[in-house]
């Protein structure tokens, strides 16, 4: 290699012997076992895999891809969402127009239906991917643990998905939040039209009131307005995304350290 | 033509379609090997094969090209918010009919003494680069592919500015949570939007701990888990994604029933009067007025909530429910029947409400407690 | 536990061993009761410890949580006045129900062959806002059905009680003045309250 004289070598091949090359690409182009082995081992990203797998483990029908999916599109979303950041004001007065601006007057006016598709379709990943451990039976021992991370991570998209659904401001926003915030209402004890809630009182004064409820806490409000945009935005932009990452971690830190894709004994 | 779209509309309502697949249901998704027996008998099986997979689409794709010819369900299906749902049935059906297939085929050869397919498979290990690498590539490209091409051709929907004080008729939730908002048709907002949301978690996360067969781990498999997979089916595809399919395509102006070939027509008028049990015991069988203690008024309705959660598991432990009772042990079991009852008291509030009008089993309006 | 202090502290003088003399120095420094013969008394001293020291961790833990949760419910609320002038009392006509508040104010003023009285426009069952159907002579919700007669009395559906009515009253020029932040529920029986109502 080193005696090969400049002339014979490629660009290509010479780009990938420079020290700044070499310094990123340490293992080189995987052409053996033991590079295709240091690879994985040595790619932050790709190290999410082990490096060896089961061969049913890498055939689509018994995993359908559908856990890699839903983590895949909330990348997408995430891009999109930060893309969408950049216009959208969460006020009543700016958010309604922005949403029109967006498709109108920015370029490339298709980010908000990824945004939306992508979101019905994480939903949908994330059921499938249920639906797979499911009928694989890879929620039993020793993959409990991971089973019930794997359904917070599904209240949590679903929860993403409805918190964002206000955003628009739009007649089919302020609705479905309406009868979705309401129900909020009825919580039992912290409710206002929660049964027991006109037992938490002294003498007259009652301690559950429309501004005191569980429906005030996530409305910040009586009414479905301000407050309640700006509350839906925060926690559809910055609060549950992380706490969805957080679960993510440890979902697929637990897949690894539960034995990997679940196997027949 | 017309009297096809009639019958269409009839047999899709509820109250025809909900017992209908209830009665269809447990031959197609045998828990006992007693109807396990008759669904081999009755060659239902088949529906897992090629021929049955070719079947089942072909009749789906045929119910939908039918469909998109009356204007009436065209608007609704293509209506964007939709089109998902209509994707899901697709999707949900695919995989329904991939994984049973697998299932089929593995619990054959496991009859005949081999093991699953996927045993046979997992003796030979593969190195994640390149083999699992370039398929996921794959499948991302192919996902993000699909997902530019949906946004340039459908328009995310956006209707008119909110205002506050109109209601749009009818008012939908977003689709996932159709399935809850036709809970709400027939319990409070207390059970349906906080109770079952809640013990539907919990259930789904008990699952792993209530399932105690050790078998069918890490392959498709139905014959030995037939309890555990008919379950899952019927929670999953009934009580989800049926009433989502219900509230999507089939709940109308009002809120009123339509059926898919029925014109949303928004004076339609639906006679129901709903009365609360004590209403029937107190003022239609015992023909008094309601006792003015709201204790003494409710009594009856107690009394049948606490012999359906206190009594009857411990009748169906003796009963019934012997054997599961003796393998799960009391924790387990009490969790589990917990869990079922509450889920069966779904389809019980259903079957009420269509034959007796009745509103709720325990109404206190005073406390907000109804039930 | 003084005897067997002694010898360390002899240890700790004797400047010829180095390393011995830290470690006597350090359990030199520690409280005497650390020594071996009253560990059973310090195990469960040091359990009650432990469980005092972990309740104020978990009770002041808890106070953060609720303070953070006292944090979503501010001291103002900005929102729009609770009561509205809705003009004199003959401009409703009998049997009618007025259409006129509602999408301002959320109010239905409806008059009946006695009195008149001011419906809220928010279904019990959800917050939707109902639709009144004058061939029917009802309320119907669009969101999940619940139907309402004239009074407000909930007959269809799934909504648990009756529509809520407002505080009417008339002012100095006659007119009348609906107070939102007063409500009256059947189900308390409270329609029967004077200021339920006007009479006419």
């Amino acid at each position: 290699m080193a005696d090969q004289t400049d002339e014979t070598k490629g660009i290509l091949k010479r780009i990938s012997e420079t020290p700044v090359w070499e310094s990123v690409f340490r293992t080189g182009i995987p052409r053996n076992r033991r590079q295709r082995m240091m690879v994985i081992l040595n790619n932050v990203f790709l190290h999410l895999h082990p490096v060896r797998l089961p061969k049913h483990g890498i055939k689509l029908k018994y995993t359908w891809c559908m856990g890699g999916l839903s983590f895949f599109i909330f990348l997408a979303l995430t891009v999109t969402g930060i893309l969408l950041m950049f216009y959208y004001r969460p006020t009543v007065e700016y958010a309604y127009g922005d949403i029109i601006d967006l498709k109108e007057q920015v370029p490339l006016g298709i980010m908000r239906e990824i945004h939306r598709w992508g979101a019905h379709l994480m939903v949908i990943a994330v059921w499938l991917h249920m639906f797979r451990v499911f009928m694989t039976g890879a929620y039993k021992s020793p993959r409990e643990f991971n089973w019930m991370v794997g359904v917070v991570l599904l209240v949590l998209t679903m929860l993403l998905s409805f918190t964002g659904y206000l955003l628009p401001w739009d007649q089919l926003a302020i609705w479905a939040i309406t009868v979705g915030s309401n129900m909020a209402g009825a919580t039992p004890l912290v409710g206002t039209s929660g049964p027991g809630s006109s037992l938490l009182a002294i003498g007259d004064v009652n301690f559950v009131t429309p501004s005191s409820d569980a429906r005030f806490a996530l409305i910040g409000g009586r009414f479905i307005g301000e407050a309640a945009l700006l509350r839906f935005y925060v926690l559809h932009c910055i609060g549950l995304p992380f706490v969805i990452m957080i679960f993510m971690i440890v979902h697929f830190w637990r897949v690894r350290k539960d034995g990997g894709i679940s196997s027949p004994l | 033509m017309e009297s096809i779209k009639h019958f269409i509309n009839i047999i899709s309502a509820p109250y025809v379609m909900f017992p209908l697949i209830l009665a269809v249901f447990f031959f197609i998704f045998p828990p006992t090997d007693r109807l396990l027996a008759i669904h081999k008998k009755l060659r239902l099986y088949k529906l897992w094969t090629n021929g049955g997979g070719i079947a089942l689409f072909s009749s789906l794709i045929i119910i939908f090209a039918f469909g998109l010819t009356d204007s009436n369900f065209r608007r609704i299906v293509t209506k964007p918010d939709n089109v998902p749902i209509a994707g899901l049935i697709f999707l949900v059906v695919f995989f329904l009919w991939w994984s049973m297939k697998q299932a089929w085929e593995n619990d054959e050869r496991m009859a005949q003494g081999q093991g699953p397919r996927e045993a046979e498979d997992a003796k030979e290990k593969v190195l994640v680069w390149p083999d699992l690498v370039y398929i996921e590539l794959i499948a991302l490209i192919l996902c993000t592919v699909l997902l530019i091409v949906w946004s340039i051709f459908l328009k995310a929907p956006l209707e008119e500015p909110a205002n506050p004080t109109v209601s749009p008729n009818p008012s939908k939730a977003p689709w996932y949570f159709l399935g809850l908002q036709e809970m709400l048709v027939y319990f409070d907002p207390w059970i349906a939007g906080v109770l079952f949301p809640t013990v539907i978690i919990i259930g789904m996360m008990a699952i792993p701990f209530l399932d105690t067969n050790e078998k069918g781990c890490g392959y498709y498999s139905f014959r030995e888990r037939k309890m555990a997979v008919s379950i899952f089916m019927f929670f999953w595809l009934v009580l989800w994604v049926f009433l989502i399919l219900v509230g999507t395509f089939l709940r109308g102006p009002n809120w009123n029933f339509f059926g898919p070939f029925e014109p949303w027509d928004i004076s339609k008028l639906e006679a129901l009067t709903n009365v609360n049990l004590s209403e029937i015991i107190y003022m239609i069988w015992l023909k008094q007025r309601l006792p003015q203690n709201i204790f003494l008024r409710e009594i009856w309705g107690f009394l049948l909530i606490f012999f359906y959660f206190g009594a009857a598991p411990l009748l169906l432990a003796k009963t019934f429910l012997k054997n599961l009772y003796a393998r799960l042990g009391s924790l387990r079991y009490s969790l589990f029947t917990f869990l079922l009852l509450m889920a069966v008291s779904l389809p019980i509030k259903m079957i009420l409400r269509w034959v007796f009008n009745i509103k709720y089993i325990v109404a206190i309006p005073e406390f907000f407690f109804n039930i | 536990m003084g005897e067997n202090g002694q010898p360390q502290n002899t240890a700790q003088t004797d400047p010829v061993v180095s390393k011995p003399v830290t470690r006597a120095g350090m359990e030199i420094a520690s409280p005497p009761e650390g020594s071996a013969d009253t560990a059973a008394v310090d195990r469960r001293s040091f359990i009650k410890w432990l469980a005092v020291g972990w309740s104020a961790f978990a009770a002041v833990a808890a106070g953060y949580g609720a303070l953070v949760m006292r944090f979503f419910f501010p001291n103002v609320l900005f929102e729009p006045k609770q009561s509205f002038r809705a003009g004199f009392p003959e401009e409703y006509e009998m049997d009618k129900v007025s259409e006129r508040f509602k999408g301002k104010h959320g109010v239905w003023i409806i008059r009946d062959s006695e009195k008149i009285y001011a419906l809220s426009t928010v279904c019990t069952h959800l917050g939707c806002t109902p639709n009144w159907l004058e061939n029917d002579n009802k309320f119907k919700c669009p969101c999940h059905g619940s139907g309402f007669y004239k009074t407000g009395i909930n007959f269809e559906g799934p909504a648990p009680r009756p529509l809520e009515r407002f505080k009417v009253s008339l002012d100095d020029g006659g007119q009348i003045v609906v107070d939102k932040s007063k409500k009256f529920q059947q189900e308390k029986g409270e329609w029967s309250d004077p200021e339920s109502y006007l009479v006419v």
